[in-house]
């Protein structure tokens, strides 16, 4: 420290009027202590920048791929720093360990954990800043620290009347160090959490100048784009490249592990290239698979593996033996992609013995490792710029799109951006996984006595490690990477998190049963797996809430009530189904020709329960009404909790009526929005997101808004037609 | 070969393939990077723009088709630095989450206003339906158009724009 208590007394005596001391202050502290700050900048912490110019600066590590990080967790910080979150400057993360999800050990943005995971963290931050600040100020002044207040970026002498703006008193706050722990702001002083409704980045997204991956522009870029096998796995092993490279504008054509990359000077020059390759493949590692062969493998290997036991309560075997009644039902559930509508595209440009990375990506270290992996660097050479995500939904956490620009970018030595097509980004992407679900249960008269859940499909850290594992090892040489790859799943549950993808949603079944079984029979088609928003609760919630809907009928009861009487221990869940049930007026009738469907579903700690209204019109499928109650601890903004809930809601609507990847022979068989359809604005629903208030600690609000609502549509369809559907997507007739 | 383009009031001659897409045009040759790619099939309306007042899907319109044609983008929508009433509106309602779709939607929404000045709900939802949103904006969009309806007036793209 260079400046110390006395240093500062003489500053301060010296001076007779706070108005002479605000003035003095920037000049002062280098004239008496010989204190030269180096830029005017204080950074209080990995957070936070300010400047003598009052300017705030706020480091986002969280990606905002639409879900509102850049105003949530901007919202956390500029709360307890006192400052309008509107006059916070938002800077995306660079890569660094501090930045890493805490809950993962990993840079990534995902699992509905940003605010949850940074709810105390930024809040301390932004607590401390201020603290430092005050008690600048009240140095200055020579005042007791607690006497003085903030306001809205100032340090409010005792008086009431003075005050220092922080940019005022940034060199000085610089030198102070706080002892012990710094008060967080109670409830009631709260100025923008659970009040704050607009979001920070909205200005930029509606006048075109918000900068996604695909608008990256760098001096001399060029244009890439890769032809990759049509079935997954199969190699090229020729092409005519001197027909192609004579094209206009085609700079060259190469061949990558990732396929055949052929660089222009335009985009459009390179995609009329493309079109004149012919590659020759060799298909003998390929996929050979069909949709149907998925699920009859997952059919045998049902019968030929009970599978690892998740959960056990009980004896299930005795509660089946001597049931009055067993009920079985078979679930199928198919591949599903994520269409994020800014398809996958990366920029790299490797020059000085490095390489810059410019994408919209939710892994920003793994997006380090991937390019390492295709060039001859080492991780900490590459440096990846995030920009804004058009969608993420967890497509974006694996990084295929940065591997294939990192290889070009290493072969071509000069900027290149790598765009993939709609087509490309359909038929090669990495689906959320095919699953089969096999479901016994039993009765007794109308009481459920046992529960047994067979989960028949792969699970997604087998794709997903060969990246992960090196990043969080990165002092590890590159020839390692495949090695940490295998250990990282050897030791997968005792040194690394349980892979919990396949079973989340499942293991955690709520209802008050005595006997209870979750069996996880692990079998990968060898079909390209990742998370897609709200993974294994996806496929859990619709085989869980749709038997649970099976039994009740089989009971002979309402399925509202035959849910509630389980609930006795679960009053979170009971409280929002019933708030559910009641703003959809459950009990009374519905119009002629609907039916309403109810499903209850926890995920990301996130309780939610959501009532569908729907009928069927011209042999089509239609959803009136959602109604959705949601507990998720603190709310930080309502609004953005509502948007995430309500897109969840059509994202689930989407899967449920239209969803699904199929294969023919190992080759996707849909290609684009014709074909691969999103739920459109005429056939959107009234949608109402009713919030419990709340002030334990916040939770996901992301992607819990999609599993309930594919079983609640389903069970809707029963109560109107008497017909089940057990496979997905749902069909009119 | 050379072509002659009027994109926001200002003229620019470029020397590009006469069947390259508007789109790329736009982004790449004279930076506009407001107007989106989402399918290159004219199915999503990620890259919808103002081709003589009517709505376009520059990614399916090859650059020769619009020569001599006043054409206007999500970047030429705010007049003298105010933002058009419908940009206002999708701020005040909070209407974006990953925003990639909106430019489009926007350009939807004021071609919809100006040719009905005061469209009904089903009017908003027949113009705007052919724009899909993945992140489930589109009710926010319904209530952000509605808010503008009665407060904007007659809006004429090609007029203001051009």
């Amino acid at each position: 420290m260079s400046m110390n208590r006395r240093d500062f007394m003489k500053v301060t005596t010296g001076a007779s009027g706070s108005l002479v001391l605000a003035l003095s202050i920037p000049g002062c502290a280098s004239v008496k202590t010989g204190y030269e700050p180096e830029t005017g900048e204080w950074k209080p912490d990995i957070w936070l920048e300010l400047t003598r110019n009052d300017e705030i600066i706020f480091t986002l590590a969280r990606v905002e791929m639409g879900q509102g990080t850049y105003t949530g967790l901007t919202t956390l910080i500029a709360e307890e720093l006192d400052v309008d979150p509107a006059r916070i400057t938002v800077k995306f993360a660079p890569v660094a360990p501090e930045y890493r999800n805490p809950l993962f050990g990993l840079q990534l943005t995902g699992g509905s954990t940003s605010v949850a995971s940074s709810w105390k963290p930024l809040r301390v931050a932004g607590a401390s800043a201020r603290q430092m600040l005050v008690m600048a100020a009240a140095r200055i002044w020579q005042v007791p620290v607690a006497d003085c207040a903030t306001q809205d970026g100032r340090v409010v002498h005792p008086n009431g009347i003075d005050s220092l703006r922080y940019g005022q008193l940034v060199e000085l706050a610089d030198k102070e160090v706080i002892r012990g722990d710094v008060p967080l702001k109670p409830r009631s002083e709260w100025k923008y959490i659970g009040r704050q409704s607009g979001r920070l980045d909205a200005e930029a997204k509606v006048t075109g100048k918000a900068g996604y991956g695909i608008d990256v522009e760098l001096p001399g870029m060029v244009y890439a784009v890769m032809t990759r096998s049509p079935r997954y796995g199969g190699e090229a092993t020729g092409f005519n490249r001197d027909e192609v490279l004579a094209l206009p504008g085609v700079l060259d054509v190469f061949l990558t592990e990732h396929g055949v990359a052929v660089i222009a000077d335009r985009y459009w020059r390179a995609r009329k290239a493309q079109n004149a390759l012919k590659i020759d493949w060799d298909f003998s590692d390929a996929l050979t698979t069909s949709t149907e062969q998925v699920f009859e493998g997952y059919r045998q290997a049902a019968n030929d593996d009970p599978g690892e036991q998740e959960r056990s309560d009980g004896d299930i075997e005795e509660a089946i033996k001597s049931a009055g009644r067993v009920v079985e039902a078979e679930y199928e559930q198919p591949y599903l992609d994520h269409a994020t509508m800014e398809p996958m595209n990366a920029t790299a440009w490797y020059h000085d013995g490095g390489m810059e990375v410019w994408a919209p990506t939710q892994a920003p270290d793994l997006g380090r490792i991937a390019a390492a992996r295709n060039s001859d660097l080492s991780p900490d050479d590459v440096t990846v710029h995030t920009t804004f995500l058009g969608g993420g939904f967890g497509r974006r956490l694996t990084q295929d799109y940065i591997e294939e620009a990192a290889a070009v970018a290493y072969k071509v030595k000069q900027p290149v951006k790598l765009i993939w097509s709609r087509e490309e980004d359909v038929r090669h992407g990495l689906w959320r996984p095919a699953m089969l679900h096999k479901m016994t249960a039993s009765l007794e008269g109308n009481e459920l006595t046992g529960w047994d859940h067979q989960i028949v499909g792969p699970q997604i850290l087998d794709w997903y490690v060969r990246n992960a594992a090196p990043a969080q090892y990165p002092w590890a040489p590159k020839f390692l990477y495949n090695t940490l790859g295998r250990v990282g799943l050897m030791v997968e549950g005792l040194a690394t998190p349980k892979d919990i993808s396949a079973i989340e949603g499942a293991i955690g079944y709520p209802y008050q049963v005595p006997n209870v079984s979750v069996r996880h029979t692990h079998t990968d088609p060898g079909v390209p797996i990742t998370w897609w928003r709200s993974v294994g609760y996806s496929h859990n919630g619709f085989a869980v809430e749709t038997f649970m809907d099976e039994l009740a009928h089989e009971a002979g009861e309402d399925p509202l009530q035959f849910r509630r009487k389980l609930l006795d221990s679960e009053p979170r869940h009971r409280a929002v189904l019933d708030r559910a049930a009641q703003l959809a007026d459950w009990t009374t009738p519905v119009a002629d020709g609907r039916a309403r469907g109810i499903a209850l579903f926890k995920s990301f700690g996130t309780y939610v329960a959501q009532v569908v209204e729907a009928g069927i019109e011209h042999g089509e499928i239609r959803v009136y009404k959602v109604t959705c109650s949601v507990d998720c601890g603190q709310v930080v903004n309502p609004r953005i909790v509502e948007d995430q809930i309500s897109g969840g809601i059509l994202f689930g609507l989407t899967a449920a009526l239209f969803g699904e990847i199929t294969f023919k022979n190992g080759e996707v068989q849909q290609s684009n929005f014709h074909d691969y359809r999103l739920l459109q604005m005429h056939q959107v629903p009234e949608v109402v997101v009713d919030i419990v208030e709340s002030d334990v600690e916040p939770t996901g609000v992301g992607e819990p808004g999609v599993p309930p609502v594919i079983p609640a549509l389903g069970n809707a369809l029963f109560a109107l037609t008497g017909k089940r559907q057990r496979a997905l997507p749902l069909t009119a007739g | 070969m050379a072509l002659s383009l009027t994109v926001n009031g200002q003229q620019h001659t470029l020397d590009i393939e006469p069947d390259t897409p508007l789109l790329w045009v736009l982004r790449d040759e004279l930076g506009l990077k407001g107007t989106k790619f989402g399918c290159g099939a004219g199915l999503c309306g990620a890259c919808t723009v103002h081709v003589d007042g009517q709505p376009a899907r520059s990614c399916s319109t090859p650059v020769e088709l619009v020569v001599g044609a006043k054409i206007i983008t999500i970047e030429g929508l705010a007049k003298e630095g105010e933002l058009h009433p419908l940009q206002q509106a999708w701020i005040k309602e909070g209407v974006p989450q990953c925003g990639y779709c909106q430019s489009g939607q926007i350009m939807t929404a004021a071609h919809l206003l100006a040719n009905n000045a005061s469209p009904s709900r089903d009017d908003i939802v027949a113009a705007m339906t052919g724009n899909l949103c993945r992140c489930g904006t589109y009710a926010r969009i319904v209530s952000a158009v509605e808010s503008v309806v009665n407060g904007v007036g007659h809006y004429d793209p090609v007029q203001e724009g051009a």
